[in-house]
């Protein structure tokens, strides 16, 4: 254990005791609980019943925010080392091509292509954390660049077209297990895509909190300096979490190829900015050192169930931007407070 | 619980129609007395002619005092645009419109309204499945046919005496890029003086349109005619025209889509800026119509494509249509 990172943590533990502290730690869990409660009170009702309540709705609410819930779990790595990823929604797409590509005309199989197109996302988001570190390039620049190179990789893979799949046996099909991901189990109401959010979302709270990566992770973010005078890998760890949140973007790709039995270069177009939304919202400093998993996930369930509600009552599209904008705001601002009173004392 | 009842008539209703024929219908709640809450599921409203036929949906609706419309926008996002239906069928909504942003990914939560009861009419563009079975109707138009109408009114009345003619394509990938030329070469062919001498892709971009047009003009003074696939590339052929120095007349210009509004094509041909737009329906009114068949009057089967005809847009009756 090095000295700055033992530093950092009762840092977090004394942040703790601040009421504001927890609010703003716990902000996206109080926000989805206060977006639940007008969801209950403002949904319609039919024959007494709460639609916003009924089980097939949450069901809807989680499966339409596990692909952008995914990559936000990869992007709270990236930011908690004050970093950004803006490649994911291409990655995503590229992902997608590469899993209907291989799955129509390669017949590589099921788990050897889900393998091999998690490892080129992870790959790609190596890829630029490297050049990011090796030449000391601002992720913003170099993730930037991504963004176009992955989409223009998904162009040219896909040759301008969507590419469609089929399932069944033999040549050009997919296998019909695939289509798993598109389907709801245990009694049709639990979606395959919202499942895949759940085991990324835990194995990426336990790799966090519990293993030394994740205390890396957050004294690279708090003080770089510090922490790689106290010996932390602090290139090792930055070019960790770009292939995290590469690998991740792949898992989505793969999702929403199966979820929609295609794959399409012009797809996940903005994903990157609603994980990023997620992820502030869900308390996680953009300024690094700070930030939770639990808020993040919180964060995406909380805009979908939003997005639900006004749906659910009829309300104009706009209204949703205005309110995810107003909610973003929020955030920031509740976390500029608490660095202000941390400052003065 | 007013649902109920009419639920409860209907099933009588249909209880009584079951001892002559098989048939049920297509609604599983139908009749006069009730009100009925349609969803429409429209692929992208940031495109002027989406925005035109959530316009003439919602003016058709609003014509029913039983309907109520609710317009959900999927943004150009299958994921937002699957969500939606999913929300339309939680809410129940008695019937459903869609235009799918794009066919195979939107084809499940298709099958899913169905086999939840909610007749699904699809609106200007199909998903994979069949309809009549796996969709209730398609309901839109036709591009080739479209196409050949404007090629015709070139050949027959603006230029009988032949000439050279410039074609504006829209994206080559698209379907509606490929079927729209086609089926403007097949309108003139009916006329053999007349010569196709550019046809050039301008991806449907006003801008685009210009840069081509110019450049034709350049290698073919002689054009006098230009087709182009959408009204957005006329308007710009027509500033490729003026920039050659031709006034308005000088070149006729033919555009497609015949939007309304100050941007549209129904004003351009009004103004005489155009010669012709031919527009591409909405399919708005028929939907509705269809819609009243099934929840209504509680139809056992519905025509399952039905095919909206063009109007072409001409001097004649441009100054008309824009009152409307």
């Amino acid at each position: 254990m090095t000295q700055a990172v033992r530093e950092s943590l009762p840092a977090s533990a004394r942040r703790r005791l601040d009421p504001l502290s927890v609010a703003v730690r716990f902000q996206s869990v109080i926000g989805l609980i206060v977006v639940a409660i007008g969801g209950v009170i403002f949904s319609p009702r039919r024959h007494g019943v709460i639609l916003f309540l009924q089980p097939d709705n949450m069901a809807n609410i989680v499966r339409a925010v596990s692909e952008t819930g995914i990559i936000a779990v990869g992007m709270t790595f990236v930011i908690i080392t004050a970093g950004i990823d803006l490649s994911v929604g291409a990655l995503l797409s590229l992902s997608s091509v590469l899993t209907a590509t291989i799955m129509t005309t390669a017949g590589l199989g099921l788990i050897p292509t889900v393998l091999f197109v998690m490892a080129c996302g992870a790959a790609f988001g190596a890829a630029q954390g490297l050049i990011s570190t090796r030449f000391r390039l601002e992720p913003f620049i170099v993730t930037l660049a991504g963004l176009q190179v992955a989409r223009g990789l998904a162009l040219v893979i896909s040759n301008n077209q969507y590419i469609n799949i089929s399932y069944g046996d033999g040549p050009g099909l997919a296998p019909p297990s695939f289509a798993i991901l598109g389907d709801r189990l245990f009694d049709n109401v639990v979606p395959v895509a919202t499942l895949v959010f759940v085991v990324v979302a835990v194995v990426a709270v336990f790799m966090l909190n519990f293993t030394r990566f994740g205390r890396y992770v957050f004294a690279v973010g708090g003080n770089e300096r510090a922490a790689r005078l106290s010996g932390v890998p602090v290139t090792m760890v930055k070019v960790s979490v770009y292939a995290i949140t590469g690998f991740v973007s792949g898992i989505a790709g793969i999702v929403h190829a199966g979820q929609f039995n295609f794959g399409s270069a012009n797809d996940g177009t903005g994903y990157e900015l609603t994980a990023i939304a997620s992820v502030v919202i869900g308390g996680t400093s953009l300024f690094g050192g700070a930030g939770s998993l639990i808020g993040t996930v919180a964060g995406a369930v909380m805009l979908g169930a939003l997005a639900n509600i006004l749906q659910l009552n009829n309300i104009n599209a706009a209204l949703q931007l205005l309110a995810t904008g107003a909610i973003i705001v929020l955030a920031a601002v509740l976390q500029s407070l608490v660095r202000r009173r941390e400052g003065f004392r | 619980m007013r649902r109920t009842t009419t639920a409860l008539i209907a099933g009588a209703s249909a209880l009584a129609l079951s001892a002559s024929t098989a048939a049920a219908h297509i609604a599983k709640a139908c009749g006069k007395n009730d009100n009925y809450v349609i969803g429409f599921s429209q692929a992208n409203n940031a495109e002027p002619y989406r925005q035109h036929v959530n316009d003439q949906l919602t003016a058709a609706a609003k014509k029913v005092p039983q309907f109520t419309l609710q317009i959900a926008d999927g943004a150009g996002n299958v994921n937002t645009q699957t969500s939606q239906m999913d929300n339309f069928i939680t809410q129940k909504v008695d019937l459903i419109l869609i235009s799918p942003f794009e066919a195979a990914p939107l084809t499940p939560v298709i099958a899913r309204a169905m086999k939840a009861g909610i007749p699904v009419i699809e609106l200007d563009r199909k998903s994979l499945g069949e309809p009549g079975k796996d969709y209730t109707a398609f309901i839109g138009g036709d591009n080739f046919k479209i196409a050949v109408e404007a090629g015709k009114y070139v050949a027959d009345k603006l230029l009988p005496e032949g000439g050279e003619v410039a074609v504006l394509e829209g994206l080559p990938s698209s379907t509606p890029a490929v079927e729209r030329l086609n089926g403007f070469k097949d309108g003139v062919k009916g006329n053999s003086k007349i010569q196709v001498v550019a046809e050039q892709a301008a991806d449907w971009l006003p801008d685009k349109a210009q840069t081509a047009f110019a450049a034709m003009l350049q290698a073919h003074p002689n054009i006098k005619a230009v087709y182009a696939s959408n009204d957005m590339m006329a308007a710009g052929a027509r500033l490729a025209a003026k920039g050659a120095g031709k006034k308005d007349g000088d070149i006729k210009i033919l555009g497609t889509d015949g939007l309304p509004g100050p941007a549209g094509g129904i004003r351009a041909v009004a103004q005489g800026e155009w010669a012709a737009t031919f527009t591409y329906p909405t399919g708005g009114p028929e939907a509705i119509e269809m819609a009243k068949k099934i929840l209504l009057d509680c139809a056992d089967s519905v025509d399952t494509v039905v095919t909206v005809p063009t109007t072409a847009i001409t001097p004649d009756n441009a100054k008309a249509m824009m009152g409307n």
